[in-house]
């Protein structure tokens, strides 16, 4: 019920502050040639000539029967390009995560096993300077580095420009060409991948290791862990088996957060590698003023922050079980 | 054994995909464009992406050549009535779209009268020059315009008019005249077929080897967009052997680096759009003839132009591209301080603190650079300068009121059609006025009464005095101050050869032009 009114709420907002920002949709879609005349007429023909309240009135019946209007970019339905966009947006940020967290959580147990040693300082470090470095800034260097000087990565795009493959099963390239035995794809799409999923993954990578980090020592301050130590437990199995198991409830919780905000937050890399996706779409819709485009955007990213988000707390919930036992009681 | 096994399978699995993912044509051009194809519907295009695209998936009666001439396309010949209101096109008797249907009259009405119902794109160059149901046929080959009025630059506006396939849009038609359909379709008869478009981020075309039109040797087989606007993408594409061709609007650096790569050339022409300080002569102080004045002798031309942003002299308010309209008598504007001061002694503004307002698109480099220099010389004048960026959006929207118009505006300008009409017309005619490219509220009964002769007459000579006549008028009362004519530069593959700057759109772009000269 709170999810929908907060899609409700995001839905006002978004409609109108896309109407109130300067320009005109009708002049941005047709170019600065075109009359007055075909100004007017397009204006007519979107009802942008109508009161703001009957206009939200149209957005919002079109929504709830599935359908988000036209896009003024793209000349085709906004529903057929978030199909399009959604799922490159998506891949990206699976894989960011997936970086994130199979580098992030590691290094956060490092720092906590060898707390205040360099393996500590080090970590500690990687993370404030990943945290800080603006994402625009990593893209490029990779970019530079890995595609222009070493010239070992491709820099633009998903595949191959030319690369005969429809990725219609799911939309995503490593899972489709898996599923249809295109094994070329697969290869091809992951090296298109990881640049632009490495230079969005070290931010939330930092975050990661410094959560991960925090909470593995305050599990080890647990008496049970305590216990644990004077039993002569070995070291691997406490730290795997006993701690990072309660530890792992934030740097989780935090991921929920992060797939949200990565779902906006990739139009710079996404700009910067012209990968295909929804953030870059997004952006486009903003700055042509596409309404539509931008309602559709912003509220397909919330409904996917609203799922994330229930998504992730059922992960918490079996991560530590104590979690689910007290919402039930509560 | 077993792991062998596996192993080895899978080795050959990718092996075999990689295999299958490698066919390629044999003369690919991959150039990057800095945004998006909006749209390839002939009805709906309105930008220089826009037409890209068009120009090589459709085809019009005539098309443009690098010096602005008319060339026969789907016309071989055309004949224009002695009063100049008709104007007949016979059709080329073996030209045909991509389906192999031959291309008919019908066609031609076709998609005239859905440009009209749209009313999008290039519909406003026929607003009121001709009327629905005055296209028609005089037989199968053999299509009339008749015009309202004599409208001299109406054969340089046809163009402009892609002839689409009227049986395969009447197909599709849907509720919408096709619109749906021809948002991702093409129905055309151009030299190259739609291949693949990911909005976001690339288009490939492909040549029809059965275009009517024919091919130079050696043409260009498949061409590659790859959007992206980031310079290091861009350096990264030509370092990975993948780009051929750079867009036009790279910085300085990335055509030097692309060029150090040895596989790369500058190519670099002059065009026919212009750049300028629009000075608005509605509102104070730049209502007063001596402060325009001396705000372009207050203008620094040439570092502007050789340091700032790269450009041809320009002298009057027409690029001297436009050879036989432009006025070579008329002295160009000097960068000189004491003129200057001299102009504001005279100026009802003499003596006291001058406030005046400089605008520019927001986040445009150069034109904050511009900016920041004509402040540095109009504060030594008593100028009190006030900078105001603004977005393009914002642009477009103070332009339509003259008290919201800033007193200087940067504003590039390129004809839309390849007649001077299209420089005067839309710039300095006040039934033009309130619009981004006439930000000098102008409204001169003199140069309104010297544009509508020229628009009148279909005698050249007389057509060339008129608009001599508006750039004399136009030097001496400095609405418009010329700052340049923009020169388009392109890193090109060494093997590519054919480009030459057109003076419509992106018509320097219709790939038939093209060729590749290495083996």
């Amino acid at each position: 019920m709170w999810s929908v009114l907060v899609l409700f709420g995001l839905s006002v907002v978004i409609f109108i502050i896309a109407r109130v920002v300067p320009g005109d949709p009708a002049r941005m879609a047709l170019g600065p040639r075109a009359s007055a005349e075909q100004v007017a007429d397009l204006q007519a023909s979107l009802g942008l000539d109508r009161p703001m309240v009957e206009q939200y009135a149209l957005f919002i019946t079109g929504l709830a029967q599935g359908n988000l209007g036209r896009s003024l970019l793209t000349e085709q339905s906004v529903n057929d390009d978030i199909r399009e966009t959604f799922p490159a947006t998506l891949e990206l940020v699976l894989t960011t995560i997936l970086i994130a967290f199979v580098i992030g959580v590691p290094l956060g147990v490092a720092a906590a096993r060898f707390k205040d040693t360099w393996p500590d300082t080090l970590v500690r470090a990687f993370a404030i300077v990943a945290a800080v470095m603006p994402t625009f800034f990593i893209a490029l260097l990779l970019q530079v580095l890995a595609g222009y000087v070493l010239q070992i990565l491709p820099t633009t795009g998903r595949l191959p420009t030319g690369t005969d493959f429809q990725a219609n099963i799911t939309g995503l390239l490593v899972i489709d060409g898996l599923l249809k035995a295109r094994f070329d794809v697969v290869f091809e799409a992951l090296r298109h991948l990881l640049l632009p999923a490495l230079a969005l993954s070290l931010a939330t990578m930092g975050q990661i290791a410094r959560i991960t980090r925090a909470s593995m020592i305050d599990v080890s301050r647990q008496d049970y862990i305590e216990a644990a130590r004077a039993f002569g437990v070995p070291t691997r199995v406490r730290l795997f088996k006993y701690q990072l198991r309660p530890a792992f409830v934030p740097p989780l919780t935090i991921m929920g957060l992060e797939f949200a905000s990565l779902i906006g937050g990739a139009f710079v890399v996404e700009l910067i590698f012209s990968w295909p996706g929804m953030a870059a779409y997004g952006i486009r819709a903003i700055t042509q003023k596409d309404l539509n485009a931008i309602m559709g955007v912003v509220m397909i990213s919330g409904v996917f922050f609203v799922l994330v988000n229930l998504v992730i707390d059922v992960l918490v919930g079996i991560v530590d079980p104590r979690i689910r036992i007290r919402g039930s009681r509560a | 054994m077993t792991k062998r096994l596996m192993t080895t399978t899978a080795i050959w699995a990718l092996a075999a995909g990689l295999l299958a993912g490698a066919a390629t044509a044999d003369n690919i051009v991959t150039m990057n464009t800095v945004q998006i194809f909006g749209t390839i519907d002939p009805a709906k295009i309105s930008d220089y992406t826009d037409y890209m695209a068009a120009v090589n998936l459709y085809d019009s009666l005539v098309t443009v050549d690098g010096s602005g001439n008319l060339i026969p396309q789907i016309a071989e010949s055309w004949v224009v009535s002695p009063d100049a209101t008709e104007v007949t096109f016979k059709l080329r008797a073996d030209a045909t779209f991509t389906d192999g249907t031959p291309i008919t009259s019908a066609d031609v009405i076709y998609s005239f009268e859905r440009l009209l119902r749209i009313n999008q794109g290039p519909a406003n160059l026929f607003a009121g020059v001709v009327e629905s149901g005055a296209v028609t046929a005089v037989d199968a080959q053999t299509v009339s315009f008749k015009l309202s009025k004599t409208f001299a630059p109406f054969m340089a506006t046809v163009p402009a008019l892609m002839i689409v396939n009227s049986a395969l849009v009447e197909a599709n038609v849907g509720a919408d005249d096709g619109q749906t359909w021809m948002a991702d379709n093409v129905a055309g008869s151009g030299a190259y077929l739609l291949d693949s478009w990911d909005r976001g981020s690339q288009m490939v075309i492909k040549r029809y080897a059965g275009y009517y039109g024919g091919f130079l040797d050696n043409p260009i087989d498949e061409v590659r967009w790859i959007i992206t606007n980031d310079e290091a993408t861009v350096k990264a594409l030509a370092a990975s052997g993948e780009l051929t061709m750079s867009s036009q609007f790279q910085s300085p650096d990335t055509y030097q680096a692309l060029v150090d790569m040895g596989r790369f050339r500058l190519e670099s022409q002059p065009t026919t759009t212009a750049f300028y300080l629009k000075l608005n002569s509605a509102v104070a102080p730049t209502d007063d003839i001596h402060i325009r004045r001396a705000i372009a002798a207050a203008t620094d031309y040439t570092t502007i132009r050789e340091v700032i942003f790269p450009g041809e002299p320009m002298t009057t308010v027409l690029p001297s591209g436009f050879a036989d309209f432009w006025n070579a008598d008329v002295a160009a504007p000097v960068f000189d301080m004491a003129l200057a001061q001299a102009e504001i002694d005279q100026s009802a503004y003499a003596g006291q603190d001058i406030p005046i307002t400089l605008s520019y698109v927001a986040g445009t480099l150069f034109e904050e650079e511009i900016s920041l220099l004509m402040q540095s010389n109009l504060e030594t004048l008593g100028f009190v300068v006030t900078q105001q960026p603004e977005p393009w959006n914002r642009v477009t929207e103070i332009a339509g009121d003259l008290a919201t118009t800033p007193n200087v505006n940067q504003i590039f300008f390129g004809p839309t059609y390849p007649s001077p009409d299209s420089m005067f017309f839309t710039q300095f005619h006040s039934a033009a006025a309130g619009t981004w490219a006439s930000m000098e509220w102008l409204r001169d009964p003199n140069v309104d009464a010297l544009i509508d002769q020229a628009r009148a007459t279909g005698d050249v000579a007389e057509q060339a005095r008129l608009y001599k006549e508006v750039q004399v008028i136009m030097a001496d009362n400095m609405v418009a101050v010329p700052l340049l004519a923009q020169t388009v530069q392109h890193a090109m593959d060494n093997c590519l050869q054919g480009f030459q700057a057109v003076p419509m759109q992106s018509f320097d772009y219709d790939m038939t032009r093209y060729s590749w000269t290495c083996p």
